[in-house]
């Protein structure tokens, strides 16, 4: 459900979730779902880690809300001209082309959405426009690429064809400053919102790296994040966290004060259902089960709360927006996205 | 430690994750098997005929060459009394014959032992890929474990040949020393002596084996031609077991079982010709098997676990045909959505202890079984 | 010049831990004997891989769907922690409570039991008897779920009492039918639900579903049992605080921490000292840790005859050389083959084969398994990149006065840095052949790499093939 502030300026309703796990190598479902994207004809991009036994499996999957699967494309597991070992993030530019950083091979990869491969950029390093582990991605209006630079604790920003522009941060817990940053986001007015992973914070700067502001702090109280790994900012300047330490999701206002958090409320999507069609005997006792049962004091911290509980989020790495004010959840250990729209 | 007489060998292919049955051997004429199986199905104009009644998956048609030929017997609805449909638990019951209580000795394990009881020969029994299946486990009995034959023994990662020589001398040396008063040094020297001459004499293996024979490059087919090279070196190997995975095709099927089936087909067909090309063919047998079939309905993508499968007893010397009945797709003979085994996969067992190997089937596989007599008299 | 303190502290840490580097053994050494024992027996913060940053980069071990991703998490653990008698004694009461995935397809609910065995393991017996009859894995795994009072389930009842406590000959059938009629009602949330998903290795729709412990008091048989002797409406409880009064208790307790920490086989000076675990055991009130300080604290422990009185286990060579070496220090693509080869070598964390755990000693040795020891530590050893060999070679070169190292010098002070390992004359003088096959060795002006460097790689490759180095 979901906890607010005395009187939030932001509701957010539960639509559906959607996703299966897939435990193979290709089709409907999705393995460890590290991101999604959203395109202006609802098409539904979502990009899987995928765990070691299906490293050789296919990253991106493509579906509708409806939960249709449109098809999937990726060129398997590897360093190779469009492979991927460690996805992290993807973002979606002009002209149907997704970015996609892979911490392993310190790059950036550019497919269509078609499917088909164009270009990937980056090498491995510490000086201007190399990367390490490039872990969160966004565009800009310009059509510049910021990303974020995880072990050389720093951002980074590019063309679209990878030449570099310019590049801000160093190690520590200062303004201005990195602990292993994961998600990225770029509001209306082209500022940069970073989820500074480690320092349980988000940090605000203008599109030139000026330090603006930060918010949170380490905890799990309202406002309070642990490692926080996505952001995403919409057009009246909320902010959407995805405070994946406390499994939850948080939304500030644009002043970074608390406003409401989402702990999950999943529900049976279409593809579950297909499931349960064909294995009647298993839904059959879990019509009878209480998927959010009491737990034992010594399983009481939020992961392991989550690990018990269905319906709440377990794994929330990224909080994506689409046009139309909806919010995907996209979480890792339940190979499922939940979707809220914004009223 | 070279045999002149020929003994039968067995080769055992595991396919591991529960193969689909009903899309390996496919009853395309029976309407209710496209009503089940509304996505994850064979169409009629692509399976491979074979009795009129049902056909092969289209990946087989190495299998179907052979089943032509007369040596292939295909062994329908096997399984046991009550099924488990969990990977593991199913597994180690096919390996210890035990259904009803945890195994501790695999039957191939206890089969070895009652061939070579003194351990005179430690490639009796050779498992080609790393660890050791439970079958071929039992507690005193040495079974060789061959990841890779080109570079199986000691030190394989030392890549100068002259150090790794020094090395192995050494090696031997240590190992190989007077035994002395202490028991658990002794267990240590003489197990190492056994896995240096093991190695030393596998070794030769490869060098001796000669074939036109041209396997593919997967994983699969490299473990078979493997096996191959260690069978036609006369190493007094009688069983030799490798797997193939993932057959747990719980979505994309399709594409997945039909990749897998072409690599065991393409496989098999290989080792036949090899057999045959050295004249060997009527002394080996090799037993394709899983762990259970897979639900008769779909899930839209792939198939869940189920109970009653199929397993396939291949070479020269056996009998061809069909064996068992195909289990009825009737709602009202189904085992809760499953198809119903009819036939105990220790029969099978029995058949290849007895016939094959000549060995006293009952205190193997813990009781007596009907034989289906899957071999030519 | 190997002490016989040094030796005995790396004793202690061969056993206490996996093994000690030489600037672990010189921090146990500073302690002293009594300390160190102290030390270990009192974990503190375990110092390891911090779960968020494993998480981070292994999907698959924060979700823990399959097996292998559950393994390697365990495995970090072992290699990185501060505390290694809390993943030690962890092992031993997985390999006693033998609890195992493949009925379970459930491994964070394992792991759960494991962190309850580090949590619990050393304390008081009694505590941690009732926490595993609550623990809904072993409930699962013995088929508690099922103990109705309407239709009473023996399995966890029997197992209690012939393989986690007293041992057979010690009770009755009659006691076993009571102790399970004690246990009925001791079940998981949502049990039903969880069993099918368990028998079906489900992972759908959202993959899998942890467990927890719940008390069906509907279902429990509360009526008057008579259990070895007493009498009283015995809830498991009370069954459990008659049980821990025995003294087959103590003997079946006392004699498996022996076997597991002392040595494999139980001469006559082991036997005195399982007497006086037994005696502890008693006087402390039932405290395994007490227990424990007792047997490292006995003459027999300290002595030449428990030296080097265990066959390894495959957690113990694998995690031992890996810690050796230093590797595996932060999240790193390849950390499952280890957790593989371990199982390759026939000790698959999370899957002891049967309820009876492993069979330790001379068990875990035959050919297949004695390749993969000796290659997997040959190759760790070897390895002159890894930080644990550069120390070992910047210590041989301040060793020497002139950085010049004579063949028996570098043979002996090899085996020494890798242990203390005592081997036979034979091995001995194998090594020092091996190593005057090119003369002196001289470390000065050493480069990463080269040839100097390789020598010094290549007699640790052949220590770790010993037949000594097979033991603890």
């Amino acid at each position: 459900m979901s906890t607010q502030t005395q009187s939030p300026s932001i509701a957010l309703d539960y639509v559906k979730t959607i996703g299966i796990v897939n435990n193979g190598l290709n089709g409907r479902g999705f393995a460890n779902p590290y991101d999604t994207a959203v395109d202006g004809d609802g098409r539904i991009f979502v990009l899987n880690r995928c765990d070691p036994a299906r490293a050789s499996a296919i990253r991106v999957g493509i579906c509708s809300l409806e939960e249709e699967y449109l098809g999937e494309f990726g060129r398997g597991n590897g360093a190779g001209v469009g492979q991927f070992v460690w996805v992290v993030a993807m973002a979606l530019a002009s002209k149907d082309r997704l970015f996609i950083t892979d911490e392993y091979n310190h790059r950036v990869t550019v497919y269509e959405t078609s499917g088909d491969y164009l270009s990937h950029w980056g090498v491995a390093g510490s000086g201007d426009g190399e990367l390490s582990g490039p872990a969160g991605i966004a565009i800009d209006s310009s059509g510049d690429v910021i990303v974020v630079d995880q072990h050389n604790a720093r951002i980074q920003k590019f063309t679209e064809d990878g030449k570099f522009i310019a590049a801000w941060g160093s190690f520590g817990s200062g303004e201005g400053q990195f602990n292993l940053p994961w998600g990225v986001a770029v509001d209306g007015d082209d500022n940069i919102y970073v989820a500074d992973w480690r320092n349980d914070r988000i940090q605000k700067f203008s599109n030139d790296g000026e330090f603006l502001a930060s918010y949170g702090e380490s905890g799990y109280g309202n406002g309070q994040l642990q490692r926080p790994t996505g952001v995403a900012v919409d057009s009246e300047g909320f902010i959407y966290v995805a405070d994946w330490g406390n499994e939850r999701v948080q939304v500030l206002g644009s002043d970074g004060g608390f406003q409401l958090l989402l702990r999950g409320e999943a529900t049976i999507s279409k593809w579950a259902e297909d499931y349960f069609a064909s294995n009647p005997e298993e839904k059959a006792e879990r019509d009878l089960s209480n998927l959010k049962p009491d737990l034992p004091s010594h399983l009481n911290t939020p992961y392991h709360v989550s690990s018990q509980t269905e319906p709440y989020f377990w794994g929330p790495v990224s909080v994506t927006l689409d046009q139309v004010g909806r919010l995907y959840v996209t979480e890792t250990n339940r190979h499922r996205i939940q979707v809220f729209q914004k009223r | 430690m070279t045999t002149t007489r020929r003994e039968k060998s067995l080769i055992v292919i595991q396919l591991t994750g529960g193969n689909d049955y009903l899309n390996t051997v496919v009853p395309y004429e029976d309407g209710r098997y496209y009503d089940h199986r509304s996505t994850v199905n064979i169409p009629q104009e692509k399976v491979i005929p074979v009795d009129g009644q049902v056909g092969f998956n289209p990946s087989m048609g190495p299998i179907k060459t052979l089943w032509d030929e007369g040596k292939v017997a295909v062994i329908n609805g096997i399984g046991y009394q009550t099924p488990n449909r969990s990977h593991f638990r199913s597994m180690d019951i096919w390996h210890t014959a035990e259904p009803d209580s945890i195994g501790r000795e695999g039957w191939l394990g206890r089969a070895i032992r009652d061939i070579d009881p003194q351990g005179d020969n430690v490639l009796t029994g050779i498992n080609f890929g790393r660890g050791l299946p439970r079958a071929l486990g039992c507690p005193g009995v040495s079974v060789a474990s061959v990841g890779d034959l080109a570079t199986y023994g000691l030190f394989p990662d030392v890549r100068d040949e002259e150090l790794r020589m020094f090395t192995l001398e050494a090696f031997s040396r240590m190992y190989g020393g007077a035994a002395g008063g202490d028991p658990v040094l002794n267990f240590l020297g003489q197990t190492g002596q056994d896995a240096l001459h093991g190695a030393d004499i596998l070794r030769t293996a490869p060098a001796k084996y000669s074939s036109s024979v041209e396997y593919a490059p997967n994983s699969l087919a490299q473990n078979v031609k493997a096996i191959s090279q260690v069978f036609h070196a006369d190493l007094g190997s009688r069983v030799l077991y490798t797997t193939h995975a993932s057959f747990d095709t719980h979505s994309g099927e399709l594409l997945t079982h039909a990749k897998l089936w072409d690599e065991v087909a393409g496989a098999v067909g290989c080792l036949m010709d090899d057999l045959e090309e050295h004249g060997r063919e009527d002394d080996a047998s090799i037993l394709i098997f899983s762990e259970f079939g897979r639900r008769i309905k779909d899930n839209g993508s792939g198939s869940d676990h189920g109970s009653g499968g199929v397993a396939f007893l291949i070479g020269g010397a056996v009998d061809g045909g069909m064996y068992g009945e195909y289990p009825s797709l009737a709602e009202a003979e189904q085992l809760e959505g499953d198809l119903r085994s009819n036939n105990d996969f220790r029969s099978v067992y029995t058949d290849i202890l007895e016939d094959w190997m000549g060995l006293d089937a009952a205190p193997i596989v813990n009781g007596q079984f009907e034989k289906l007599n899957l071999f030519r008299s | 010049m190997i002490s016989n303190d040094t030796s005995l502290m790396a004793h202690l840490l061969r056993r206490a831990g996996f093994g000690a580097s030489r600037d672990e053994l010189e921090e146990y050494l500073e302690m002293g004997y009594d300390g160190a024992v102290e030390a270990l027996l009192n974990p503190s913060d375990p110092g390891n891989m911090p779960d968020d940053l494993i998480r981070r980069y292994h999907v698959e071990q924060s979700e823990l769907r399959d097996l292998p991703g559950s393994a390697a998490y365990w495995m970090y653990r072992m290699i990185s922690t501060t505390s290694p008698m809390e993943e030690k004694i962890a092992l031993f009461w997985h390999s006693l409570f033998a609890t195992g995935y493949a009925k379970l397809n459930q491994a964070r609910s394992l792991l759960n039991q494991v962190d309850m065995f580090r949590r619990s393991g050393l304390e008081n017996f009694e505590d941690l008897l009732l926490e595993l009859s609550k623990d809904p894995a072993m409930i699962l795994w013995l088929d508690n779920n099922e103990n109705h009072g309407s239709a009473v389930n023996e399995n966890y009842g029997r197992e209690l009492l012939e393989l986690f406590s007293m041992g057979i000959g010690n009770y009755t059938e009659d006691d076993v039918k009571e102790c399970a009629r004690a246990f009925t009602g001791w079940t998981l949330g949502n049990a039903e639900y969880m069993s099918i998903r368990a028998a079906k290795d489900s992972i759908w729709p959202y993959g899998r579903i942890a467990w927890h412990f719940e008390y069906r008091n509907e279902d429990h048989d509360d009526g008057e049992k008579t259990f070895l002797g007493e009498t009283g409406r015995f809830n498991g409880e009370d069954i459990i605080a008659i049980i821990v009064k025995q003294e087959s208790t103590a003997r079946f307790l006392a004699t498996r921490l022996f076997e597991f920490f002392a040595a494999d086989e139980v001469t006559e000076g082991g036997e005195k000292v399982i007497h006086e675990m037994m005696a502890t055991y008693f006087s402390s009130g039932y405290q395994i840790r007490d227990m424990l300080r007792t047997m490292f604290h006995s003459g027999y422990f300290k002595s030449e005859a428990a030296r080097f009185a265990r066959v390894k286990a495959p957690a113990e060579m694998v995690v031992g050389a890996i810690r050796m070496a230093g590797n595996y220090q932060n999240p790193a693509l390849g950390i499952e083959k280890v957790s593989n080869t371990m199982l390759y070598m026939g000790q698959g964390l999370l899957q002891p084969p049967s309820v009876e755990g492993w069979h330790e000693g001379l068990e875990w040795i035959n050919s297949g398994a004695l390749l993969e020891r000796v290659n997997f530590a040959a190759k760790e050893l070897s390895d002159v990149k890894s930080p644990g060999v550069r120390s070992i070679i910047d210590r041989l070169e301040a060793s020497s006065g002139d950085g010049v190292l004579v063949p028996s010098d570098l043979a002996d002070r090899c085996l020494d840095l890798l242990g203390p390992i005592q081997v036979s004359d034979e091995t001995r003088s194998v090594l020092v052949d091996y190593a005057s096959r090119q003369g002196d060795l001289d470390l000065t002006g050493h480069q990463l790499g080269d040839e100097a460097e390789q020598r010094v790689g290549n007699m640790l490759r052949l220590v770790a093939a010993t037949k000594e180095y097979q033991l603890a």
